[in-house]
């Protein structure tokens, strides 16, 4: 847990300068590998993991993203904000320490939630991009939302494949018909939708940059709210 | 021949599919605000889609049967937009890279094809089991547990299980163990442990279904796949022309 805390502080240092944050990401790195030995397993599950695996995701994904907006150091902000806000709640959140149950240990479920995650992330990066956009209208920078948001959706449709793989070989049908998989059908259509309407004449440059913004709202209340406040298979 | 036109240009528009996700969005997010209130839907995890519309008032039913008809005008969209797509791309080079859209699209209309055939044909029940239990399938097919082995923590957590069955049908004989996430299937239908119990005597919870879509679902998926990842490498390309080198 030290370590959680002191990827906090970094990652808060890293809103005055930016090598703060790939130090905060290291120490992250550190405790997610040192969490992973210490359970025996994937350590994903439950807010506190996920919370945390999602912020080193976040720190991640700005490297790739951080040289294409090298002009817009302000990017690196909003990257810092979103790391600190995930990783503080993920802190602030109770750790799953109990054995897997039987049907989690499966290559399946590490895919499926490894693939949503990286997602999510990619998902945050284009929101904080399309905020980015939004204030400097600068063309170039809808663009890398754009290719934020498409690798993300190919992720989220990798996942959402293989959840459906995992659910036939452990439930006996790739759909179940709960609140979760009903969100992250929303969540697909609306990206569906982002990604459709980007190339009308309408939607192009702003209004499809606030739908992508608006994009992750939908996924952080698919991730969290409905895990937390509904009924479903993916309950914390 | 005016109507025609006009048809095909509804079908044949991207503002088309924009206008139908928009909808379909709509309608997903009034259901799932529906479905968590409404204990109806509880029961719509064991009998079909369509079986269960047929059962339920319209009142509870409104937003899927709206979503179902947006589905089908989407299912016509799709088709039609890559259609004309592919005969115009036809002669270009790195032509699987160009057609990758249409790879994803044709990877959903099988995922659109599976759910249909499920919602039409899908069959689920249940039984509980001890070890000696013997099940009875539809086609005269005999399942029985011959074991049921639990593994425990000192917690008293179950940390694994395997269930021994032998199959009997038409003379012929079959051992195999059940574990999580690993099935018994024979011609068409899935045989899974859902839960099992060691105290105070060994059970399962045995499901027996069969999913039509399964195998269309399993193509549309890794179509999807193939085409959504060339999708992004084409883009990545085009977009990074140091990746050329």
């Amino acid at each position: 847990m030290p370590m959680a805390y002191a990827a906090c502080v970094l990652y808060l240092l890293s809103l005055w300068k930016r090598p703060f944050l790939y130090l905060g990401l290291a120490v992250q790195v550190a405790y997610i590998v040192s969490r992973g030995l210490e359970l025996g397993r994937l350590p994903l599950i439950g807010p506190h993991d996920t919370l945390i695996f999602l912020s080193a995701c976040v720190a991640a994904f700005s490297v790739p993203f951080g040289i294409a907006l090298k002009k817009y150091p302000v990017f690196h902000k909003g990257v810092s904000a979103a790391a600190v806000i995930f990783v503080v709640a993920g802190v602030l959140s109770k750790q799953q320490n109990a054995p897997l149950p039987p049907v989690l240990k499966t290559l399946w479920f590490e895919l499926h939630v490894v693939s949503a995650f990286l997602s999510y992330a990619l998902f945050g990066i284009g929101a904080i991009i399309g905020l980015l956009y939004l204030k400097e209208k600068d063309d170039a920078i809808e663009g890398v939302q754009y290719r934020s948001l498409l690798v993300g959706y190919c992720l989220f449709s990798l996942s959402m494949i293989f959840g459906g793989v995992w659910a036939y070989l452990a439930w006996g049908t790739y759909w179940l018909w709960t609140p979760k998989e009903l969100w992250t059908s929303i969540v697909w259509v609306f990206y569906s939708l982002y990604l459709h309407a980007r190339f009308t004449k309408q939607w192009s440059g702003r209004p499809s940059s606030v739908l992508g913004v608006a994009g992750f709202a939908v996924v952080i209340f698919t991730y969290l709210g409905v895990s937390l406040l509904m009924k479903s298979s993916h309950t914390f | 021949m005016k109507i025609l036109k006009y048809v095909m240009r509804f079908f044949l528009s991207l503002k088309t599919t924009v206008l139908l996700l928009a909808l379909l969005l709509a309608l997903f997010f009034v259901g799932a605000f529906v479905m968590p209130a409404d204990e109806a839907f509880q029961l719509l995890h064991s009998i079909p889609l369509f079986e269960w519309l047929g059962e339920q008032p319209p009142s509870v039913t409104w937003w899927l049967w709206g979503c179902i008809g947006i589905l089908a005008v989407l299912t016509l969209n799709t088709l039609f937009c890559s259609a004309e797509s592919l005969i115009k791309k036809r002669k270009a080079d790195q032509w699987i890279m160009i057609i990758s859209p249409q790879i994803v699209h044709i990877g959903f209309l099988f995922m659109l094809l599976a759910h249909l055939l499920s919602s039409l044909g899908a069959f689920k029940s249940f039984g509980i089991a001890d070890e000696g239990g013997v099940l009875t399938l539809p086609d005269g097919g005999v399942f029985e547990i011959s074991a049921i082995n639990v593994s425990e923590d000192a917690k008293g957590y179950i940390v694994d299980w395997s269930v021994n069955v032998d199959f009997k049908a038409g003379g012929a004989e079959k051992k195999d163990v059940l574990l999580p996430n690993k099935p018994f299937f024979e011609r068409g239908i899935g045989i899974y442990v859902r839960d099992v119990r060691a105290y105070p005597s060994k059970e399962v919870l045995l499901e027996v279904s069969r999913e039509p879509g399964t195998l269309w679902a399993l193509i549309g998926g890794v179509l999807f796949m193939i085409g959504i990842i060339a999708l992004v490498a084409f883009k990545m390309k085009r977009d990074y022309p140091v990746l050329r080198r």
